[in-house]
């Protein structure tokens, strides 16, 4: 019963999943359609326009930990704290005012998560980074911006993107055009396939650069 | 035992239905957590913290006393797994499950929080301070005669201040307790070899004989001497070493032998001595003395004392005539019979008419400050507090690193003679079945919190000082490390003396500052030093090296026969397996459910029966039997088990908890408790394997639960690897 049943919604799922692809016949822009995410109300309403936009600071300046390890890391209260307590124009604001609060104690701001994957899923942060921001010399806030959607208009982050595997693909199909074997493009569900099997042009150079494995992500 | 009551039907049906829930809910990504779950970041992150990116960082493993130098990965300030330390003479980057199962230990729900004081059947969660106060008190006006330290093995700078602190209570009353530990054999090498633990080199020799010693599995330092297998196995000059394995219960070790002797229970000193003289008829040359003495060990007595054939016999001694060098090794099934240290004196003696001391055993290093050399454990310690206690002569019992209220024989009654003690202080991790009896819990860190250093007995190269340092912070915060209580303790009597340490960390840290000379090049900054140590996790010196002297043992006594009793026919083996030993570590479930080697069981103790002696008595497996002996009783499920002597069942140790925590208490049976008390006649050891017993059914049966198939492990018969003599092959007809 178990084995049919999971069998039944595997097959509702290709079938969903192929249909939509084979809706999507035209690839889209490289900001994706936005799927936005809960509004989340957060302990400290941080503002990302005023630091990402008005100041111009560099996203990774704060976020340090996303050229260097899977997960980018929410920056450690001395990061705030290291510029803020040489800014004594905003000192006495109330959202300054709480972040020394929770200094002063020690305490860690409890931010709630707003971009998050099932657990069975690992994208890492440092290799997109170092390709497109490091190698390709992209403006940082464009990469980001890739799937963060456009963050320094914003105060506190809003999930932009679905996230959603589908969604990854819609990249990695058309930055990595995956075609079968003989060279032949078989369409925008070619994933299915290419996953097992990069594919080799005949002067010897793999097409397929995306992730060509269940297992480059999901481990 | 499990009982298994509900339907089959019923069974499918909940898994169905269950299945179906599963696979439902598996649609949706339900562990997204978008706007729900926080993210927590840090307040202050050292440089090298990234999230997701692990730190390692060098410690000693704590599990048992063999001092492995572990690698603990470290991810956001958790501690999440401990690999061995490449660095690390004694393990060389190798760890055993019994080490793995370590994280459980430290995060472990079942661990002792807060200082517990008795009230009645209750224990008041009090403070330190009180604790530390009520202690003095109760220390004052006590002569130091009448305080006794109950613990495990220690060494290292703990060992300092414990009897640094024992000195300042006028005390010499602290006692090493190990339920099972080699003391038989360090008494036997210390006459034949004139040192007590020597080095052995397996890899050097080209037959091992192994007299119930379980070095692969649970025996002195088995991750080390399991690498030294490795080698001999592929042989020094393309000779694969042979293991012959001689004893009543397979063991671990005994499963890889090349040839497997069973033996009569506690015969194995009869056949050394069978072999020596089998050695000298085969043209060995012997001293004239033990000539003499081994004459009356010809081959057909051995054989009929023992139960080897005389051709095995025979093939044994011409194989270690042949191949030279050799080592005989000795195990706890030898040692445990009252007659353990003459077995033990047998089994050295084959060793030096075969010339291997000097070659494959050699003197051990040395350790070069003998104040941290470790204090070696035995069970004769037990006897001597049980004594004490049943005297009245102890008043304020200290206990820290042992159980002696579940290893201990029920015989002993050791939990009623410790209630004679006017005030019992536990140091603990859980609340066993000691700190149960006791008047204050105090609550330590665990191994991965705490600061140390530690010395193992066996030392395979020069001497490793591995040196323990927390790899994340505390779990819990009113847990101390030993050697801070300690430090506290003794800064009431001799506050001067100590007032410079701060905890036992800058004890710790002075201690191994103040001998830089002996680790490092003159002229190394000390907080250079320092930092390469922790960085290390260890520190190796030379030693010195004494050699060993050769003392042939001039007379052996050998009992006749091995005592038999109509009415309890059978010897019980308690075995000692490679994960639960003595069961300090029965509350890991990663302990509990890794599957016996041998017979595949998780999570229950059993009994193991020869096949022939079951069908003899009408037990099938999953019978549940009960076990009796002059001591009292066990009941639980039977394994057959080719394995094992026809008069013998064994029952493995460790399990049986009625205290400890949620994945100890009630699983299993405890052996300890229905031990006879019988001792080596000359260490005073408990001979564990003296006690004679009957086993009954109770009618009762059980699916025994286990990851062999339900034809189980037995392959006699199956012709998994069908063999023919060359000689018997026809190839004639061949092409």
């Amino acid at each position: 019963m178990y084995r049919f049943i999971r069998f039944a919604i595997l097959l509702m799922g290709l079938l969903s999943a192929s249909s939509s692809f084979a809706a999507d016949a035209h690839l889209e822009p490289l900001t994706t359609a936005d799927d936005l995410g809960p509004v989340v109300e957060q302990p400290i309403e941080f503002p990302h326009n005023r630091h990402a936009k008005d100041m111009g600071i560099n996203c990774i300046y704060c976020h340090t930990y996303s050229r260097r390890g899977n997960v980018a890391g929410i920056p450690p209260m001395q990061k705030c704290i290291g510029c803020h307590q040489n800014i004594e124009s905003v000192r006495e604001t109330p959202r300054i005012k709480k972040l020394f609060e929770y200094w002063d104690a020690k305490k860690a701001i409890p931010w709630k998560k707003v971009h998050d994957l099932p657990d069975f899923v690992r994208f890492n942060h440092e290799r997109h980074i170092k390709r497109f921001v490091f190698q390709q010399n992209r403006p940082v806030q464009e990469v980001c911006g890739a799937c963060h959607g456009d963050v320094k208009e914003m105060t506190v982050a809003r999930r932009q993107k679905s996230l959603a595997m589908g969604w990854c693909m819609s990249c990695h199909e058309k930055e990595h055009v995956v075609v079968a074997q003989g060279g032949m493009p078989i369409g925008t569900a070619a994933y299915w396939y290419a996953m097992k099997k990069p594919a080799v042009k005949a002067d010897g150079t793999v097409v397929a650069k995306g992730p060509n494995d269940c297992s480059s992500c999901h481990y | 035992m499990i009982d298994n009551n509900f339907d089959r039907r019923d069974f499918l049906k909940v898994l169905g239905w269950g299945g179906a829930a599963v696979a439902l809910t598996g649609c949706g990504n339900t562990s997204v957590q978008d706007g729900k779950e926080t993210v927590v970041s840090y307040v202050e992150a050292a440089a090298y913290v990234a999230p997701g990116i692990s730190t390692y960082f060098n410690s000693t493993c704590a599990q048992c006393e063999a001092g492995c130098s572990v690698t603990g990965r470290v991810r956001e300030g958790r501690v999440l797994k401990l690999e061995g330390n490449a660095d690390s003479v004694i393990n060389r980057g190798k760890m055993c499950g019994l080490g793995q199962a370590g994280v459980q230990h430290h995060y472990n729900p079942d661990r002792v929080r807060e200082p517990l004081l008795r009230n009645g059947d209750k224990g008041e969660t009090i403070t330190w301070e009180k604790a530390y106060e009520l202690i003095a008190q109760k220390l004052n006006g006590v002569s130091g005669d009448n305080i006794d330290f109950m613990t495990g093995t220690i060494s290292g700078h703990l060992k300092v201040l414990l009897s640094n602190y024992m000195d300042s209570l006028a005390s010499k009353n602290h006692f090493v307790y190990e339920a099972i530990s080699p003391a038989v054999q360090r008494a036997a090498n210390l006459k034949s070899y004139g040192v007590e633990m020597p080095r052995f080199h397996i890899n050097k020799a080209k037959v091992v004989l192994s007299f119930g010693a379980d070095f692969l599995g649970a025996w002195v330092s088995p991750v080390h001497f399991s690498q030294q297998y490795a080698q001999f196995r592929k042989g020094s000059d393309g000779q694969r070493g042979v293991l012959v394995q001689v004893e009543s219960k397979m063991t671990l070790t005994g499963a890889n032998a090349d040839r497997w002797l069973v033996v009569k229970p506690g015969t194995e000193g009869v056949l050394a001595l069978g072999v020596i003289n089998a050695l000298g008829l085969a043209g060995l040359s012997l001293p004239a003395a033990v000539a003499a003495m081994v004459k009356p060990y010809d081959k057909e007595r051995v054989s009929q004392e023992t139960g080897v054939s005389t051709d095995h016999l025979v093939k044994l001694a011409a194989i270690l005539k042949e191949r030279s060098p050799s080592l005989v090794l000795l195990g706890s099934a030898a040692e445990g019979y009252a007659h353990g240290s003459q077995n033990a004196a047998a089994i050295n003696l084959l060793n030096q008419v075969l010339g291997n001391v000097g070659k494959t055993i050699e003197a051990a290093a040395s350790v070069p400050f003998p104040q941290v050399a470790p204090s070696l454990g035995n069970s004769a310690a037990l006897r001597m507090v049980n004594n004490r206690l049943a005297d009245g002569q102890t008043k304020v019992l200290f206990t820290y690193g042992v159980n002696p209220v579940f290893t201990a024989p029920k015989e002993t009654n050791f939990a009623a003679n410790m209630a004679k003690a006017g005030f019992k202080v536990a140091f603990a991790h859980y609340l066993d079945e000691t700190a149960l009896q006791a008047d204050l819990v105090l609550p330590l860190d665990s191994a991965l919190e705490d600061w140390g250093t530690h010395i193992a007995e066996y030392q395979p190269d020069g001497v490793q000082i591995s040196i323990q340092q927390p790899l994340m912070e505390k779990l819990h915060a009113n847990t101390r490390g030993m050697g801070d209580v300690l430090l506290t303790l003794i800064k009431k009597n001799r506050a001067a003396e100590y007032a410079a340490f701060e905890d036992y960390y800058a004890y710790v840290r002075t201690a191994l500052l103040q001998n830089k000379r002996q680790f490092a090049d003159v002229g190394v900054d000390d907080e250079v030093f320092w930092n390469d140590l922790l960085s290390a996790g260890l520190v190796n010196v030379a030693g010195t090296s004494n050699k060993l002297v050769a003392k042939l043992a001039s007379e052996i006594k050998l009992p006749a026969a091995v005592d038999t009793d109509a009415k309890f026919p059978l010897r019980l083996i308690p075995s000692v397996t490679a994960s639960l030993r003595d069961g300090r570590h029965a509350n890991q479930p990663w302990l509990q459910e890794s599957p016996d080697p041998l017979t595949t069981i998780v999570w229950d103790s059993w009994v193991e029966i020869h096949p022939k002696k079951a069908a003899e008595l009408g037990i099938v497996e999953g019978d549940i039997v009960e076990v009796e002996s002059k001591n009292g009783t066990v009941k639980a499920q039977a394994y057959l088990f080719n394995g094992i002597h026809p008069d013998a069942v064994s029952i493995p140790l460790g399990r049986g908890h009625d205290a400890m925590g949620r994945y100890a208490k009630g699983f299993g049976v405890n052996p300890f408790a229905i031990l006879d008390r019988v001792f080596d006649d000359e260490t005073g050891e408990l001979a564990m394997h003296e006690t004679l017993v009957k086993i009954s059914k109770t009618g009762k049966r059980v699916i025994v639960v286990k990851d062999e198939g339900a034809a189980g492990g037995n392959q006699h018969g199956k012709k998994i690897a069908v063999n023919i003599a060359s000689d018997q092959v026809e190839l004639s007809g061949e092409a």
